[in-house]
């Protein structure tokens, strides 16, 4: 055997073993009733920020904790206890995606979340008329 | 037709003119230049370069027009209405001209047009590359003038175009307002437009963007010489001409993308400066590739047994770059990117272009012209299927199969070989194994951020992978049928995980293969020569090792530590030894020494980075969940000095300057504290007494014994007002930092740092949350904002840290009070009786005021709790004043004014920094005297 086949085999056995691996490391996306299905187990959950429930945030006694309400895409909702602080602009989000798991308790309890906002990058025109 | 009013739509019109002029002459370019290739007959390369020429001034005369409306502040157009407002700095109008879609493809045209000029001037028409290397750059300026011209072909628009007035916009076309000729000076929207994201005003946003494009448009120089080769039989010498371009490329794209690092260190507070997020990564993909087909390009110098690999990478990295734009432009990272742009469909454009240069790279690769024409036939038929059956996952997965096999079908027939392979112990055997290394690292990076890619091609073959997943019994398959795969979620992780390997091995790859020779080594010579680096490096990594404290543990991080100290060594020690301190071919020592110190940097400062503001006494945590206990963050009340890490910190106060909104802390030394005989402290529940003057140690309980006896006989007040016994105090004053937040209604607060840097570590501070009120009012100043509750007698309202008890409500009735306001006025006061939420037994009293007039509350007086950093307020008081029930009080709350705020430590930042001057250094070096040695060849 040559030495090159030995080196081609190697690269297609990493490979092949990255892009297993991405896929294995990779989450999901779930709604909030798969999530509270499946409670302790890593979800994407996308949704929006339920404005007519309270937003709790109480730096005083832990900076790192906001609690808000959220419905998914499917208009589940749940009660989600995000480890950050409040995000600045938080009630204006337009869009959320929450990192987390359900617990047994029936919260959604997320370690990070990604927030779009509406005129972030893009937003149409509103010029009525 | 409507006669509009103040509209300067003529430079719209000559934007739109341009636009089209760029590409029609790009199409003739191309034309032309095909001719001049397939015939070798100058006449067309003339009218190819003629054509080219004419582009290029359309492509320029269209950026003239784009800045001349931000300039002008002509907000009839939606790209300046979008992007720029009247407020903003002009030196701002760069970062609006390239923060859209539209701006930053044209960016990217215009420095192809650059470079492609630099190329016709240096031929000086003599050159038989031009015809073929410009054929192949004025097919890609042929898309990227399709990507601008917004057009619509059935109801798909491909590209859009960054000269539309409003009214034009497909979403306004036929409302009533696009009919009033006055409508500029009618509807108010107009007067002014949406303005900069605050984010991207920023001194780096000028030059990030054009430096990553300029780098960009480098990877074409290779991928046209690699594709004119290919296409004129010149399987080997086009590498010559393309090796100096590869490596500015490389130089280039890497200041531009570690830039973009600098600048999300600096002033954007994702808390580092490098996130492996999406964006970052499709930048850095790119790079990783060209660098290893520049060094493979070096290899084939020599030998010509990695030709394939070469070509691959070559051509492999522009497609990367074409595969990165179509990840952040085309929408498709959607909600897994914080910073990619919105789809605004552009997806099928750029797909079409990505496909296309893949379609060409594997067409060229095919040395039979049956093969090619079979090939380009399938392709089309694909495409076919593809747009009018509208069946576009198979066909794209039938191409890239189709491709693939292509592609081995041309590796056996035209670059097997059957030559004697490469000495072991050659340099090229190593720098051939590093690009590899370097391409895997490339397609993990590229796996793992296609993850919502994935999700579109799984989405046809749900079933088939359901059913496996159920035969099988694997949760793994049938999670794939689902099609809803998201990024890892701890990125961070997942890609240090990965690349971590493939970072020790590029490294000690960079370490010594610079010191084998050519064909073969003597393994002696090359022991002796390198012996003093490996042990050299040996003893700083277990002098770092040991003052990061690592541990056995982490053996990946020392394993690192040492590959990229010894690369750092070796390399700096090469330039010395080897190269007797000449300076003129240091250039590849110096970069790599930049490389294996942004390693260096990158593994220290981030391993090892430091949560200062965590764990720092905040209230108290033993109400709280079990889970949440890591509070990162730390939080200060105004005038409070607090210990985080090392450092005390003093809020001292906000101010406004323009837009931002300054938060001054004060940073102390950290100091022993000293006690005189006498002083009371508190531990727990008890308090003791200082015998006699001494000086704090570690623990209370190691002093205790000599230095505090126990007091017996207290009151439970003196407990409360006694201070807790602490063995340190802030010391003499350090420095001052002001992270910011900038105020913006339009795009939202954004809050960024604000570090103080020294030789061997930054502190990192920024605002996590903070009271944004800007104290006009000044009867606010130190509180947050009340909160309002409407309560009657008797009622309890918990807050933060305090319980209110509502006493009683009573008109102020003094003789004094009476005498100074007259009976149009009423005072009320409310007895509140307040309790510690901590403490059972501390109890407060508080009597806030309000009076009214004519039944109209017109002024009030709150009453502050100094201990508890709390103010109650009466706002209002309506009802019988003693009926339980009928009474209604507004009752506010308000806490002492406060903020949240994240310190992270990053030691040995300076050194990225430094190996990132180096490695362009070192790069720029190389590139310089190897365009000298080429004039000097020719003369």
């Amino acid at each position: 055997m040559k030495r090159s086949h030995i080196i081609a085999i190697v690269i297609i056995a990493v490979a092949i073993g990255a892009l297993v691996g991405s896929l294995y490391d990779s989450s999901t996306y779930a709604d909030l009733q798969e999530a509270m299905a499946h409670p302790n187990k890593e979800y994407h959950v996308v949704g929006v920020l339920d404005r007519s429930e309270e937003i709790v945030y109480e730096p005083s006694l832990n900076a790192s904790l906001t609690t808000f309400t959220m419905v998914d895409l499917k208009g589940n909702r749940s009660r989600v206890h995000l480890s950050m602080a409040k995000p600045q602009d938080f009630e204006r989000s337009e869009r959320l995606v929450l990192i987390g798991k359900a617990t047994a308790d029936g919260a959604f309890h997320a370690h990070n979340m990604l927030m779009k906002c509406p005129s972030k990058y893009n937003e149409e025109h509103s010029i009525e008329g | 037709m409507i006669n509009y009013i103040g509209e300067q739509a003529w430079a719209g019109q000559l934007g739109h003119g341009l636009a089209i002029i760029s590409f029609v002459s790009a199409m003739l370019a191309v034309v032309a230049y095909v001719f001049g290739t397939q015939q070798r007959d100058a006449s067309w390369t003339a009218l190819g370069r003629l054509a080219f020429r004419l582009h290029s001034v359309a492509v320029i005369g269209i950026v003239v027009v784009l800045f001349t409306m931000l300039f002008k502040h002509w907000f009839q157009y939606d790209y300046v209405w979008k992007h720029s407002n009247l407020q903003m700095p002009m030196k701002y109008i760069a970062s609006c001209f390239w923060e859209g879609q539209e701006g930053s493809f044209l960016l990217w045209t215009f420095w192809h047009v650059v470079l492609g000029n630099i190329l016709i001037l240096n031929w000086k028409g003599r050159s038989t590359w031009e015809a073929p290397v410009m054929t192949v750059f004025a097919l890609v300026q042929l898309f990227l003038a399709l990507m601008l011209l917004g057009i619509y072909v059935g109801d798909v628009r491909i590209g859009s175009s960054p000269f539309l007035l409003i009214r034009e916009m497909s979403e306004n076309i036929g409302k009533p307002w696009t009919l009033i000729p006055a409508y500029l000076q009618a509807i108010p929207q107009f007067a002014d437009g949406r303005g900069l994201n605050p984010l991207l005003q920023n001194y780096w946003m000028v030059i990030h963007p054009p430096t990553l494009f300029l780098g960009f448009a480098a990877t074409l120089v290779p991928f046209a010489y690699a594709i004119a080769g290919l296409w004129t039989g010149e399987r080997k010498a086009w590498m010559a001409p393309a090796l100096s371009w590869t490596f500015f490329g490389i130089m280039v794209l890497g200041t531009g993308i570690l830039m973009g690092g600098a600048w999300a260190y600096e002033a954007l507070s994702f808390g580092g400066f490098w996130a492996w997020d999406p964006v970052e990564n499709a930048s850095l993909v790119p790079w990783l590739t060209l660098v290893g087909a520049g060094h493979l390009m070096l290899v084939n110098k020599r030998k010509e047994t990695s030709l394939f690999t070469t070509l691959l990478l070559t051509l492999i990295t522009f497609i990367l770059v074409l595969y990165s734009t179509f990840l952040t432009r085309s929408g498709v990272l959607g909600d897994t990117s914080v910073h990619s742009f919105t789809g605004d469909g552009m997806l099928p454009g750029l797909l079409l272009f990505m496909l296309f240069f893949i379609a060409l790279s594997v067409a060229v690769l095919l040395a039979d012209k049956g093969q090619r024409r079979f090939y380009w036939g399938i392709s089309l038929a694909l495409l076919a299927i593809g747009v009018l059956l509208e069946q576009q996952v198979p066909a794209i997965l039938t191409f890239a199969a189709l491709s693939i096999g292509f592609l081995v079908v041309a590796y056996r027939k035209s670059f097997s070989t059957n030559d004697p392979e490469e000495a072991l112990w050659s340099r090229e055997f190593w720098m051939f194994i590093g690009s590899l290394v370097l391409l895997l690292s490339a397609a993990q990076i590229t796996f793992s951020t296609s993850v919502p890619v994935f999700n579109m091609l799984l989405e046809p073959f749900g079933e088939f992978f359901g059913w496996l997943g159920k035969s099988t019994g694997s949760s793994f398959l049938s999670g794939l049928a689902d099609a809803k795969l998201a990024p890892p979620s701890e990125a961070i992780a997942h890609y240090n995980k990965w690349q971590l390997p493939f970072a020790f091995i590029t490294a000690m790859l960079v370490a010594f293969t610079q010191y084998l020779r050519w064909k073969s080594s003597d393994m002696a010579k090359f022991r002796r020569e390198i012996m003093l680096s490996v042990i050299v490096s040996l003893i700083i990594t277990v002098g770092v090792s040991l003052l990061l404290r690592y541990t056995l543990a982490e053996l990946n991080y020392i394993a690192l530590l040492f590959a990229a100290t010894f690369a750092a060594v070796a390399n700096g020690a090469y330039i010395f030894k080897v190269l007797k301190g000449k300076l003129k071919n240091a250039g590849p020592s110096v970069a790599h020494v930049g490389f294996a110190l942004v390693l260096l940097g990158a593994l220290i400062s981030t391993g090892r980075k430091e949560e200062v503001s965590r764990n720092s006494k905040g209230m108290d945590l033993r109400f709280l969940n079990e889970g949440f206990s890591n509070n990162t963050d730390i939080l200060l009340y105004r005038g409070d000095t607090v210990q985080m890490g090392e450092f005390y910190v003093y809020y001292r106060e906000k101010d406004q300057e323009g837009v931002n909104l300054n938060f001054r802390m004060e940073y102390f030394r950290t100091e022993a504290r000293d006690y005189r005989a006498g002083d009371t402290v508190r531990v727990g529940d008890m308090l003791f007494r200082a015998r006699q003057d001494h000086r704090a140690g570690e623990l209370f309980l190691a002093d205790q014994p000599t230095h505090w006896e126990p007091l017996e006989d207290f009151r439970r007040r003196d407990l409360w007002y006694a201070r807790e016994w602490s063995n340190t105090r802030p010391g003499e004053p350090l420095f001052e930092l002001a992270p910011f937040v900038q105020l913006n209604p339009r795009f939202g607060n954004v809050a960024e740092p604000s570090t103080k840097h020294w030789l061997h570590r930054d502190l990192y501070t920024h605002i996590r949350y903070a009271d944004l009120s800007t104290e006009v009012d000044s009867s606010n100043a130190g509180w947050m904002p009340d909160r309002l509750s409407e309560k009657t007698l008797g009622d309890t309202l918990v807050t933060p840290n305090s319980v209110v008890i509502i006493d009683s409500v009573y008109v102020v009735r003094d003789s004094v009070t009476v005498a100074m306001l007259g009976d149009r006025f009423t005072v009320y006061a409310a007895k509140l009786r307040i309790r510690d939420l901590y403490q059972a037994d501390r109890w407060f009293e508080a009597r806030p005021m309000v009076i009214y007039s004519d039944g109209v509350p017109v002024a009030n007086r709150p009453a502050e709790v100094q201990p508890l950093r709390m103010r109650y307020g009466l706002a209002t008081v309506e009802g019988d004043l003693n009926t339980r029930g009928d009474l209604k009080l507004g009752l506010n709350v308000a806490e002492a004014e406060f903020l949240v705020m994240q310190a992270l430590a990053f030691p040995g930042i300076n050194i990225l920094w430094i190996g990132c001057v180096l490695l362009a250094l070192g790069t720029g070096m190389a590139v310089w005297q190897r365009v000298r040695n080429t004039k000097s060849d020719k003369a």
